[in-house]
């Protein structure tokens, strides 16, 4: 599954590179993360919590003074790659910093940004890129379900809280697909959900059509801002559950919000390494009053996908991965 | 008396015909360089209004041409698609070189067109609109140069085949 998923991202660097990196041990191939290229210096690559260096024939290096160093060659075809030959078509990914390929995989860029009025317009001269391999793990989010579905055969409004890397969009995903197509082994029928995929990450949406599985009675709003899409999903579509990654600005709250009030359950996500970390966020002021019913939160202290602990309505810990009693 | 008459018709209209194929040259280049303006015109569309990436947008254009053309945009467009090309500019490169073979464009337009490849698709969308109207202006140049070569040309080229067939028919009687 994970070679096929490697091989996606290899699609999208520049022949040379793509050669190099190919030439690697299959299994260590199959475990990496990340895929980082800068200009002029040694590319890198990480997975299983370990960092590769490699030179131009594939084989692992120590020393960073005998490794490939990128070319700005090598960077203008990666970028021309994964932007498929059109710089204009991704002008708001860039913006944001980096851009969805096929398979859901992201491709984070830096370089010098334009700003107008003060605000970024684009990035100039790119010369940093990683490659982030995504993954669907199925059953993913088998350990927290029981804690997000009511007696009822309905949810709690739930919010994923950890930092970046540690396989939130992964556990999102797997909540989503479970919920929409129904859990016999809990006698849980699948309910009606709008997925709002803003980076295109959950579902993996090519030409309208999911790449990943999200379930047989999900819609998918693929590329639409957040607060935005939540209206149009209640307005259009009539789901029981909405389903967004990030959550963060103002108005995303005040859509969240309006979401709640329309009786539709939330399954959202933000950063942040604990409870306090939503606390303190003041652009998310609107949520902190108990809205959110259940609190998951991750950390990949033991591997990607480390379940810390999860919480009730009152902050109460219902469930504890690692860490001792945890009482706010 | 017979065997004269068809004779000198024969070199009379073979000789026509080769001033006529030297006048094509000129007279055709000018509807070939306005036939690629009008295909650019839809590709600035595309990315411009439909922010299209360019696989799919010279897949679209080749359809609505005929023609070189046809054969140049989806020849691009599958090379792009199927992932064997690392890079627009070489892709765009061979496409012109192939282009330039089957249509009456010149050398020199060739560059300009080929120098074009080189900015295609590589910044933001105002950026490119830009680039599309310098090439419209360097492409009308080329225009009006062809024109002029044309009406130049043409007309002694066409007149210049009569002609020469006349003297060596008279020349043989």
């Amino acid at each position: 599954m994970n070679h096929y998923k490697i091989h996606e991202v290899l699609k999208y660097m520049p022949k040379e590179i793509k050669g190099m990196i190919e030439k690697m041990q299959p299994l260590l191939l199959e475990s990496m993360e990340e895929v980082r290229l800068r200009q002029n210096k040694p590319i890198i690559l990480y997975g299983g919590g370990r960092e590769y260096i490699i030179d131009k024939n594939g084989q692992l290096v120590f020393d960073p003074r005998n490794a490939y160093a990128c070319t700005l060659e090598d960077i203008k075809n990666a970028v021309s790659l994964i932007t498929n030959f059109s710089l204009y078509s991704f002008e708001d990914d860039i913006r944001n910093g980096f851009v969805t390929i096929e398979g859901g995989h992201r491709v984070g860029i830096c370089g010098k940004a334009v700003l107008e009025n003060g605000r970024i317009r684009t990035f100039r001269d790119i010369s940093f890129i990683n490659y982030r391999v995504a993954r669907q793990v199925l059953g993913a989010a088998d350990k927290v379900l029981n804690h997000i579905i009511k007696i009822d055969n309905s949810i709690y409004n739930t919010l994923i809280i950890s930092p970046p890397q540690c396989g939130k969009t992964t556990i999102l995903r797997d909540i989503v697909r479970q919920i929409s197509g129904g859990i016999p082994s809990m006698g849980f029928k699948g309910k009606k959900v709008g997925l709002i995929d803003e980076r295109n990450e959950i579902a993996a949406c090519s030409m309208g059509l999911p790449k990943n599985d999200v379930g047989i009675r999900t819609d998918v709003l693929d590329g639409c801002p957040k607060a935005e899409g939540i209206l149009i999903m209640i307005r259009s579509m009539s789901p029981e559950v909405i389903a967004t990654d990030e959550i963060g600005r103002n108005d995303d709250a005040g859509a969240v919000l309006d979401a709640i009030n329309a009786g539709v359950k939330i399954i959202t996500t933000i950063h942040g390494s604990d409870i306090e970390d939503f606390l303190r966020k003041p652009a998310l002021e609107k949520l902190h009053k108990n809205l959110f019913e259940r609190y998951i939160i991750m950390s990949r202290r033991q591997g990607v996908g480390t379940l810390e602990a999860v919480l009730d309505i009152n902050y109460k810990v219902l469930k504890n991965g690692l860490t001792k009693e945890r009482n706010l | 008396m017979i065997l004269k008459v068809i004779g000198g018709i024969m070199i009379l209209s073979a000789c026509g015909v080769l001033g006529i194929a030297a006048a094509n040259k000129y007279s055709l280049r000018p509807k070939d360089i306005r036939r690629f303006r009008a295909s650019i015109q839809m590709l600035e569309t595309e990315i411009i209004y439909g922010c299209t990436p360019l696989p799919h947008a010279f897949n679209n254009i080749s359809a609505k041409v005929e023609g070189p053309l046809k054969n140049f945009y989806s020849m691009i467009s599958d090379e792009l698609n199927g992932g064997c090309s690392y890079n627009l500019d070489t892709t765009w490169s061979k496409g012109v070189n192939k282009l330039v073979g089957e249509t009456f464009l010149k050398s020199a337009d060739k560059d300009l067109i080929a120098g074009f490849g080189k900015v295609l698709g590589s910044s933001d969308r105002e950026d490119q609109k830009k680039h599309f109207e310098l090439f419209y202006i360097q492409l009308k140049q080329h225009e009006e140069a062809a024109e002029e070569e044309r009406h130049k040309n043409e007309k002694m080229y066409k007149t210049l085949g009569f002609l020469s067939g006349l003297v060596i028919f008279i020349l043989l009687v």
